[in-house]
């Protein structure tokens, strides 16, 4: 009955019906007409010149993607949290960021017994923390006591146990000077007392340092001696740091005298890549970490500037195996380091900001010895290697050899944009000399537990090790440590002991010489002679920041120091 | 009556429990080991096996499962869902501290849904023009297939970074829960619009309706006094799929607009695999998801006298 009605409503003869393609047609306009808009280039203005004088004051307002989990700077592995936990906390020594060496800061002056099992350090006489409580060798003890061991009592790992191998124990001398000791030598130290990235030596108030784990997520209780302090801290939200008054111990080699020119820093948390470019843009964010590779032309062409650093340590790498087939066959290793057009890599994948490898060490560490003569592309060499070692093409192009194919497979991260690209031309590079890669490039909890089982499943492990010393390549590479290419008795044509004792001698001197012919040597011995790594390209923090802001520095690990900056006219 | 409340009580019980036992059983079964990765990737063959212990030792990850198991569900009982390995603090703080936003950001989300479910259904239902009716009924569908992080970002690039209208990121006060609430509210009205439309169209064909038209009621006084209350009333059965797409689509939202919330801590905490946090979490909506069906079953007799009235009658016996 009342379905009559409605047919004598609705009693037009029933069309073929249009309407519904009319109105998907409209939305498809509409969409595209949004997104149009959205993305289409917007004038800025040219910012007029700023002068060059610092101008004291201002908030600046920063962009990043990771979130501070806890304000404890000892504790904090991931970005957001060394990079706060920087201009929080001071370090005892400040690495030049260009030529790598070991300058003073909170500690004047240090000496070391020929051993290097023995460090003394003499302090600083005019260092507080923001409590006003004195920095001394008391406070030094207290602090590598807790960072190396950690205190269960309160819920606090050992953050430092990693960096610092073999810690005995700090003595307090006199009130300024600390003596620490080590069971073995350990040449590396010198440079962990100025490491400013994961779980960093910053140094904590005794008030500090006695409260528990969960105390420690009031950021108003961590107290430090650093250029800024802890104002709020905000859970995957912002940061907000405000300058610290009276500071007035800034490494020397940065010249810079007092306190900080800005008076509050918020450090904001935007996950999202194309959030934090328009805020930007738009004027909300006055610079902004991570920056993506395909946003850097546009910024720049916007008016924006972009200031990058190479990450200081080892190249993005492949590390080969050398104990499972077909890793273990050196003539496979050469042929992967001679087997991909490093060309190709550079022009589609990296922008400016980022270099290919020329050694296992990135450019800025001491001791770096180019070796892009080894690390070059050529296929014609790569397979006349592996015809030598008795690989033959098979029926599908990838050679053979005693019935096994010349597969590989390898493990990766894609925790940095550049780096699956990056891999999958290598791979169809490979592939054209008759390499089989098979690819494997997941977040970090895969990686992690695929890493686990790294000595028996995988071929190629690619990753990096951040750390601006030589040493890095024994800590990594030495089949006492970290053995990151699993060199065992099982290893083919590999004398263990040598490679022990060659990447073992850069823990064993600090004098420049020595150090540097002891790095020219273990390069080699990883690159040339042996073939355990394929150094790919070096990694970048990219920064791009609105053209009134100077002054950020890049420290010698590319983390940043604002005690420097500050905003000029044109905000 | 009673065995009727009992029964779902009962079950909502069994479903947090299961939730629980579940999360439990396969955070175990994954190949991460839990302690490997509160270290750096890259050090991790440098680690002191007695550093190792020891961390593990602090989250009880060194205890046989059953044992485990057992503590963290004794714990859970009195609402002690452990420590976040990655930050330190107590689960449940971490949660209740991050819950109010997504409250907000969930129940505007969610009156905005309603109100644009009911517009888009009135509209339909009570259009003379069969291409307007015809394009409206269209909307839900697009409302689902657009996905959420799409329009999250085309509605941040025209009203905040173009027009400058609301702020793009962060919490500060009311405008900057606008976008985020339109943004969620998008997919959440879809399913409970498709509902309202075909119940209301039913309802219109329907007997009552008939006397209504009789008695001389106006196209407006029927859909308003009859149909609207009738038709509303299934779109409660749906609201634990509507609470399913709120927490899904507050993960992706949260992550755009830079809240804080539930969602975006259930995101790093599984990117990280917090063990005691995701557990917490899954816990937690498990938990309200069956707390929602709880409430709905138990509202439902009281708004519709059919089912009072069968729970009411003693039960009959089939010989």
């Amino acid at each position: 009955m009342s379905d009559l009605r409605s047919s004598i409503e609705s009693a037009e003869a029933s069309r073929r019906r249009k309407w519904p393609w009319a109105a998907a047609a409209a939305a498809v306009v509409v969409i595209v007409a949004g997104t149009v808009l959205a993305v289409s280039q917007r004038d800025s203005g040219a910012d007029p010149a700023a002068s060059d004088d610092p101008v004291s004051g201002g908030t600046l307002e920063f962009a990043l993607i990771d979130y501070q989990r806890s304000p404890d700077p000892q504790w904090g592995t991931n970005y957001a949290e060394s990079l706060v936990g920087n201009n929080i906390t001071d370090k005892l020594t400040w690495q030049d960021p260009d030529t790598g060496e070991i300058t003073p800061w909170l500690a004047e002056s240090w000496e070391y017994n020929d051993d290097l099992t023995e460090f003394t350090f003499h302090l600083r006489h005019d260092v507080t923390f923001s409590d006003g409580t004195p920095f001394n060798a008391e406070v030094v003890k207290a602090n590598f006591d807790q960072y190396v061991h950690g205190d269960p009592a309160l819920d606090i790992n050992a953050n430092g146990a990693a960096l610092l191998p073999g810690y005995i124990e700090t003595q307090a001398l006199d009130e300024y000077t600390a003596v620490v000791r080590f069971e073995k030598p350990l040449a590396s130290f010198l440079q962990a007392t100025s490491f400013t990235a994961n779980a960093q030596p910053g140094f904590l108030s005794l008030s500090t340092l006695a409260l528990n784990a969960e105390e420690r997520t009031d950021a108003t209780k961590i107290i430090g001696t650093g250029p800024f302090v802890y104002e709020s801290w905000e859970e995957q939200v912002k940061t907000v740091v405000v300058k610290r008054d009276g500071y007035n111990w800034s490494p020397p080699a940065i010249g810079h005298d007092g306190e900080a020119y800005l008076d509050k820093i918020v450090f904001n948390s935007i996950p999202e890549a194309s959030v934090r470019t328009g805020s930007l843009v738009s004027g909300t964010i006055d610079a902004t970490l991570d920056v993506g590779t395909t946003d850097e032309a546009p910024l720049t062409e916007q008016g924006f500037d972009i200031i990058s650093r190479g990450v200081s340590g080892t190249a993005i790498f492949f590390n080969f195996n050398s104990q499972l087939f077909p890793t273990n066959d050196i003539a496979v290793r050469k042929a992967i380091q001679l087997g991909w057009d490093r060309e190709a890599v550079e022009q589609t994948v990296l922008t400016d900001s980022y270099s290919i490898a020329t050694s296992v060490l990135a450019p800025s560490v001491q001791g770096y010895v180019d070796h892009s003569d080894s690390l070059r592309y050529d296929p014609d060499e790569a397979a006349r290697l592996l015809d030598e070692a008795g690989w033959v093409p098979g029926d599908d192009g990838i050679r053979v050899k005693d019935g096994k194919r010349l597969e590989l497979k390898l493990l990766g991260i894609n925790n940095l944009v550049v780096n699956k690209p990056a891999y999958e031309s290598i791979h169809e590079d490979l592939q054209d000399i008759g390499i089989d890669l098979q690819l494997t490039v997941v977040p970090i909890p895969d990686y992690t537990a695929n890493v686990a089982n790294a000595a028996t499943d995988w071929n190629i492990v690619a990753a990096n090790r951040s750390r601006n010393d030589p040493a890095v390549l024994n800590l990594h590479y030495s089949p006492a440590l970290g053995n990151a290419s699993f060199v065992t008795g099982d290893s083919p044509g590999i004398d263990v002991d040598e490679v022990t004792e060659v990447l073992g001698q850069l823990e064993t001197t600090l004098d420049p010489t020595e150090r540097a012919a002891y790095a020219a040597a273990a390069q080699d011995l990883l690159i040339e002679k042996y073939a355990l790594v394929n150094p790919i390209y070096n990694p970048s923090q990219v920064i791009a920041q609105a053209s009134y802001v100077h002054g950020i520095i890049f420290d010698a690990q590319s983390r940043n120091h604002f005690v420097d900056a500050w905003k000029g006219t044109g905000t | 009556m009673l065995r009727y409340a009992a029964l779902k009580t009962g079950r909502a019980l069994f479903v947090v429990w299961a939730a629980f036992t579940l999360t439990f059983a396969l955070l175990f079964v994954l190949p991460a080991d839990p302690v490997s990765l509160l270290f750096d990737p890259a050090e991790i063959n440098t680690i002191p096996p007695e550093v190792r212990e020891q961390v593990a030792a602090n989250y009880g990850f060194d205890q046989p499962v059953l044992v485990q198991y057992l503590s963290r569900l004794g714990h859970a009982l009195t609402g002690d869902f452990g420590h976040s390995v990655q930050s330190g603090k107590p689960v449940t703080e971490a949660v209740l501290a991050v819950l109010p936003s997504t409250l907000a950001l969930a129940a505007g989300a969610l009156v905005l849904a309603l109100i644009i479910a009911f517009a888009i259904a009135l509209i339909a239902s009570s259009t003379r023009h069969r291409w307007v009716k015809e394009l409206i009924e269209s909307l839900p569908s697009a409302s689902v297939s657009v996905p959420v992080f799409l329009s999250g970002i085309l509605i941040l690039q025209i009203f905040s970074f173009r027009l400058g209208w609301f702020p793009a990121f962060g919490d500060d006060g009311p405008s900057s829960l606008v976008l985020p609430i339109v943004t969620l509210a998008i997919p959440v009205s879809g399913p409970i619009a498709e509902l309202l439309v075909r119940n209301f169209a039913i309802e219109l064909r329907s007997g009552y309706v008939t006397t209504s038209w009789a008695k001389g009621a106006t196209r407006a006084q029927v859909i308003t006094g009859d149909v609207s209350r009738n038709a509303s009333l299934p779109a409660l059965t749906i609201a634990g799929i509507t609470f399913g797409n709120l927490i899904a689509g507050s993960v992706i939202t949260e992550t755009v607009f830079a809240r804080e919330g539930v969602g975006r801590m259930t995101q790093t905490a599984i990117n990280t695999l917090d063990v005691p946090l995701v557990q917490g979490i899954v816990v937690f909506v498990a938990a309200s998801f069956a707390l929602i069906n709880l409430i709905v079953d138990l509202i439902y007799p009281l708004l519709d006298p059919r089912l009072r009235a069968v729970l009411a009658a003693p039960a009959v016996r089939t010989a």
